[in-house]
């Protein structure tokens, strides 16, 4: 076991895990997250914290993540490297460690003009590659980027994303065999609504044996309503959803009923994807509708979730 | 030159380590190596080949083959030595310059990798935090290009190049004793702005807390404003640049005529040629249009007298085209305008033969009237078949305006002499290209459109010198006249003639009017009168100052330059003693700049003179070997193609005299082939 | 290579307001992109008097500036504040020669493509040191990429064209496409390491 992460045993174990996610306040509010944290216990096996999402000022996601612990859960802190150096990143990695967390997620991060501080300086000292190889590095050769040894490192389970959708299709399975070189433990992909494409990007995988070095959670979320439908399909980069979604939505006669079926339609394809040799797990985004997480485990057949001991 | 000048080359060799490894990749490479820019030119070649060699040890006989390309990143120039390469049996190609040449060259080459054998680098002082830009000079000042300049706060000393954080708001807390924590060679750029500002009388304002937009420009605004640039840079044809217009001036004013000359100076070479032998003698009385001068032999032109009176001498006198001295029949007026009566208008005149009007066009003393002076009847007995008549209706120097108003006001007169040299060359095809700055003239043009179905006029987006033969040639029909001093339009089908002088050919043929006025535009600065004057031939450039001068003409000179033509090319005056010639086009009075070009100045390698001549050569190089005297190297490369348009000169960052070192080039290497 | 674009009139007029001006025009790189009309617009609706105008180029230049500042003497002295429209290195410059004047410039400047000449590029140099070319088929990372990213592309790719504008190439594509062409696709799988942001000009 590489670290204390509670994600990492029950991959280990064999079990098909579930990670939910959750989005800090735009505020100092400690209360929201305790609040959202307690929705998913029992749900899912750990679940991550975005960090600035779409570039808007959020809580820090170790800082939830310190709450989420506090809650008796298995935060992933994602970092990004558009916000921080690699000396600020190496700092937080050693200071979520030594809070006790386990697990983290290295993303590049979505560019600064789409959130609230367009005008801010995007850092992007490393990308999402070197972050990956960095973090390891500290986790195995117990050394900071520059070469200084680290007394006691920082022992985390490492994740990081992948998109099956973005451009250019034919790198996303070597961008994968990337990460995975560089160090990455698990994988959570893009929210999948195109299960044919995802099922072809797999199938990549497998030709690599990438599954095989690298647990991979499919992406997952339930679509609340039509207007959300058409914002993923149209304004959020890398999002591929089919027309078939859209009908099937549009089909529903009251909005409540649209919520529905967003929710069936979620379970049905967490099905299929259970059934894709490769896949390990699902990653399950209800972002601000954390409620429905529960339902959505049960009614897919993931209750109970394992309780394995340290 | 008094200030310090640095070494801004953009790029240096890679750590041998990394050349290897990309020497591993390839079995045979040729090499290409940029010139280098931005650093006093001394020398042609800087030695990076051999200095790769070197490094390359054993692996040098990988090496294909090496060429050297001046500023690698202008695709246009590059890209054709490029391509006429051979590239041998080399499977990759290495390139020493910045990363701008390299991918270039990677463009390129679709199918052969092509590898940097060099690291661009960076001089700002704050560097990695900002790249500074130091614009077109080899100074210390640079600019971050940030788009929300701070300078207005800051005394104009930039926080962003200078200050190594790049802090908006006052110093950090590590200067020591003024110095820099970052660099202790640096001062602290937020001393010298408190000095700065302590010394201008202005208080630091602390109340305000300034936080840059890094999201400015944004890429929209970067990418429309160099697509506006491409678009203009590549208009029509390579090289040019796009001088005030200052048309305004006098383009509106209607054609004027300008009263006679107490005292006509008519000189016996107006024309590319032989000088032609006068026919009167000193105390005779000649009449208006009366032939004063016989045309020797068949490269010549006939002279006619402007005025009616009593010719006085054969003298020389101060010629205005040239710093020397000429021969003219000066004429005194007798006031009374008589008209010789050889200027009849001639009925019948579509029905002559080809050889005839040559005759009349002969006679009549016509040369072209753009500013080249060429005896028109030559021109028109080219050795090669034309195709096509280019009529050049651009006038893009700036200020002048004769083609203009001859083009509004006499339309189609302009038009009958067209159809009159079509007969004269059989040729069907007429393109007429007009610069859009002049739309009455092109709406006055389309309105003969029907009656003169052969003529399509062109409006063509203003750039200099596209006036020039071969720059018309290419944007009208893309065709590729070779160069001088051998090739001539009519190698490539084309004839090329000037509105004035078509114009003149129809007063020829219809009105049997010989050359003796024309129009010309007086314009500038200093004038009270502005315009287009429709003058004699001979009349004294000091009575037409005389008349347009806001001040005294005495003086003038020393104040104001008086240059015989436009802006650009004229050529100016060392005093006011000239006349008007056929070649006159105008007279433009400028003040006089406190900087002009000289000899003495070290060229920068701005790469701007080679990005501006339209016969794709690198003036640069005539500006070295003329600072050096080493005149013969000019002709390896190609001084002799010069046209002279003046666009390097114009365009030269350190103010280089470039005309007068081509000049003395040129001089050289025609007494070289003689001797 | 610089180009500018001219202030708005109300970050200008504050500092020049009723003030009796000289005005200092810049038109070396008017061939590069110099908005001449807007320059005239905004200089012919001031009130305040303009005591004198000098139209020079290449302001850059210690040396003509030293010149120009000699020939305007006279109309300089008279002027309360000194306008300059030219690109951040020319106002700086002649700021540095009226060091006790009020010198303010009407003018912000942004970069386009390219070191010399007058066209710009459609490619991009960061300067940076160590150069990457190598391994992307000659096309520049840090120039061209909005994240700067050696290990691209991000999840923002799409069609083409990089998540900050649609319009905007996405360089990762590009590069995926010249090492396909290349038959050096396998360079995409290089793990490329962290930047030595300080590699340029120190070796």
């Amino acid at each position: 076991m590489k670290s204390k992460s509670n994600l990492e045993r029950v991959l280990e174990a064999g079990h098909f895990a579930v990670t939910g996610e959750l989005g800090p306040p735009a505020s100092a509010d400690a209360e929201v997250i305790r609040k959202k944290a307690r929705i998913l216990k029992g749900h899912v096996d750990a679940f991550n914290i975005t960090d600035g999402q779409t570039a808007v000022v959020r809580m820090a996601s170790w800082a939830a993540a310190v709450m989420g612990k506090q809650e008796g859960m298995d935060p992933i802190v994602q970092m990004t490297c558009r916000d921080r150096n690699r000396i600020a990143l190496q700092m937080d990695v050693l200071g979520i460690a030594a809070l006790g967390i386990n697990n983290m997620l290295c993303l590049t991060g979505d560019h600064q003009k789409f959130g609230n501080h367009p005008a801010a300086r995007g850092v992007y000292d490393l990308d999402s590659i070197q972050l990956l190889k960095m973090v390891r590095d500290m986790r195995d050769e117990k050394k900071f980027q520059c070469g200084d040894d680290i007394a006691v490192e920082p022992r985390l389970f490492i994740g990081a994303a992948e998109n099956p959708f973005a451009d250019p299709f034919e790198f996303r399975v070597p961008r994968l065999a990337k990460k995975v070189e560089a160090g990455a433990d698990f994988i959570q992909t893009q929210i999948i609504y195109n299960v044919d494409k995802f099922a072809e990007w797999m199938k990549g995988v497998r030709d690599r044996g990438l599954h095989e070095r690298v647990k991979i959670l499919a992406g997952v979320a339930p679509i609340k309503s039509m207007g959300a439908a058409r914002y993923m399909k149209t304004r959020v980069p890398g999002m591929d959803v089919p027309d078939s979604v859209l009908e099937r939505l549009q089909g529903a006669p009251t909005k409540e009923q649209v919520s529905r079926q967003g929710i069936n339609l979620c379970v049905d394809i967490i099905k299929q994807v259970r059934e894709i040799e490769g896949v390990a797990g699902i990653h399950l985004m209800a972002i601000e509708w954390e409620e429905v997480v529960p339902e959505i485990v049960e009614a897919a057949g993931l209750l109970p979730r394992p309780v394995l001991p340290e | 030159m008094e200030t310090h000048l640095r070494d801004y080359t953009k790029f240096r060799p890679k750590p041998a380590e990394e050349i290897g490894e990309v020497f591993r990749r390839a079995n045979r490479m040729f090499v290409l190596s940029c010139g280098k820019c931005y650093k006093v030119f001394e020398q042609e070649d800087e030695g990076q080949y051999e200095q790769l060699l070197e490094t390359l040890g054993d692996d040098a006989s990988k090496v294909a083959g090496h060429k050297r390309v001046d500023f690698l990143c202008n695709e246009f120039l590059s890209g054709k030595k490029i391509s006429g390469l051979d590239l041998g049996d080399s499977d990759s190609i290495g390139v020493m310059s910045c990363g701008l040449g390299v991918q270039f060259v990677a463009g390129l080459f679709e199918q052969t990798p092509v590898y940097a054998l060099s690291d661009s680098v960076a001089h700002g002082l704050n560097y990695p935090s900002e790249v500074g830009y130091h614009g077109i000079s080899l100074e210390d000042d640079s600019c971050a290009a940030c788009s929300q300049c701070y300078l207005n706060l800051t005394g104009g000393i930039c926080p962003i190049t200078n200050c190594a954080k790049g802090l908006l708001n006052g110093p950090c807390g590590g200067a020591t004793a003024g110095k820099c924590e970052v660099n202790s060679d640096v001062d602290c750029a937020w001393v010298r702005i408190h000095d700065r500002l302590t010394k201008r009388g202005e208080l630091l304002s602390f109340g305000y807390v300034h936080t840059r937009d890094y999201s400015r420009p944004s890429w929209k605004t970067q990418n429309n404003l160099s697509l506006q640039n491409r678009e203009s840079r590549g208009e029509g044809f390579y090289g040019g640049f796009h001088p005030l217009e200052k048309k305004e001036v006098t383009a509106d004013r209607r054609i004027e005529q300008f009263a006679e000359p107490q005292t006509a100076v008519i000189f016996l070479c107006q024309h590319i040629g032989k000088r032609a032998r006068p026919i009167v003698e000193p105390g005779e009385m000649v009449k208006v249009g009366q032939k004063i001068g016989e045309a020797d032999g068949f490269v010549s032109a006939a002279i006619h007298s402007s005025i009616s009176g009593k010719m006085i001498a054969v003298e020389d006198r101060p010629y205005p085209a040239a710093p020397r001295k000429e021969l003219a029949v000066v004429i005194e007026n007798d006031g009374k305008a008589e008209m010789h009566p050889s200027v009849q208008p001639r009925t019948g005149y579509e029905a002559l033969p080809k050889e005839a009007l040559l005759e009349i066009i002969k006679e009549s003393g016509i040369v072209g009237l753009g500013g080249a002076m060429f005896p028109t009847h030559v021109k028109f007995s080219p050795p090669k078949p034309v195709d096509t008549l280019l009529v050049n209706g651009c006038e893009c120097e700036p200020y002048l305006n004769t083609d203009n108003r001859l083009m509004i006001e006499h339309t189609e007169e302009i038009l009958a002499g067209i159809g009159i040299v079509q007969r004269i060359l059989s040729v069907d095809r007429v393109l007429m290209g007009v610069e859009e700055n002049k739309p009455e003239a092109i709406a006055a043009l389309s309105r003969f459109s029907d009656k003169y179905p052969s003529v399509q006029v062109v409006s063509l987006k203003t750039k200099y010198p596209q006036g020039a033969e071969r720059s018309l040639i290419k944007r009208l029909l893309d065709r590729d006249v070779p160069p001088p001093p051998k090739g001539l339009p009519f190698d490539v089908g084309v004839m090329v003639s000037n509105v004035g002088t078509l114009f003149a050919i129809y007063q020829a043929v219809a009105k049997g009017v010989p050359m003796f006025q024309r129009v010309i535009t007086v314009s500038g600065e200093g004038l009270s009168r502005p315009g287009n004057y429709l003058v004699k031939i001979g009349t004294p450039i000091r009575d037409i100052m005389r008349h347009c001068l806001a001040k005294d003409v005495e003086g003038l000179l020393e104040e104001y330059d008086v240059k015989m033509g436009g802006a650009i090319m004229g050529i100016p005056q060392a005093n006011l003693d000239s006349a008007v010639i056929k070649g006159t086009t105008g007279l433009t009075v400028l003040r006089r700049h406190p900087v002009g070009v000289s000899e003495e100045r070290d060229c920068i390698k701005c790469g701007r003179c080679v990005e501006v001549c339209p016969m794709h050569l690198y003036p640069l190089f005539y500006g070295l070997y003329g600072k050096q005297g080493d005149l013969g190297k000019a002709l390896e490369h190609r001084v002799e193609e010069c046209v002279e348009c003046g666009c390097c000169e114009y365009i030269c960052a350190s103010k280089i005299a470039l005309l007068s070192f081509i000049r003395q080039e040129k001089a050289y290497a025609r007494s070289a082939d003689k001797g | 290579m610089l180009a500018v674009q001219i202030k708005a009139k109300e970050e200008i007029l504050p500092l020049i307001s009723s003030k009796r001006l000289f005005i200092f025009e810049c038109l070396g790189c008017r061939d590069v992109h110099y908005p001449v009309e807007e320059a005239q617009e905004l200089i012919g609706s001031l009130d305040e008097e303009i005591v004198g105008k000098a139209t020079l180029d290449y302001l850059c230049h210690r040396d003509y500036s030293r010149e120009y500042i000699k020939a305007y003497a006279p109309e300089i002295d008279e002027a309360q504040v000194i306008l300059v429209f030219s690109c951040g290195v020319g106002a700086q410059v002649l700021s540095s020669l009226l060091e006790d004047r009020k010198v303010y410039t009407g003018c912000d400047t942004l970069y386009l493509s390219g070191f010399q000449g007058l066209t710009a590029k459609e490619y991009n140099c960061g300067q940076c040191g160590e150069c990457y070319l190598n391994y992307t088929g000659g096309l520049c990372p840090v120039a061209l990429c909005s994240k700067n990213l050696l290990n691209g592309p991000c999840g923002g790719s799409q069609n083409g064209k990089c998540e900050v504008d649609p319009d905007m190439p996405c360089v990762w594509q590009q590069i995926y496409d010249r090492l396909a062409r290349l038959g050096q696709l396998e360079t995409m799988e290089r793990l490329g390491a962290p930047k030595r942001w300080n590699a340029s000009p120190l070796q």
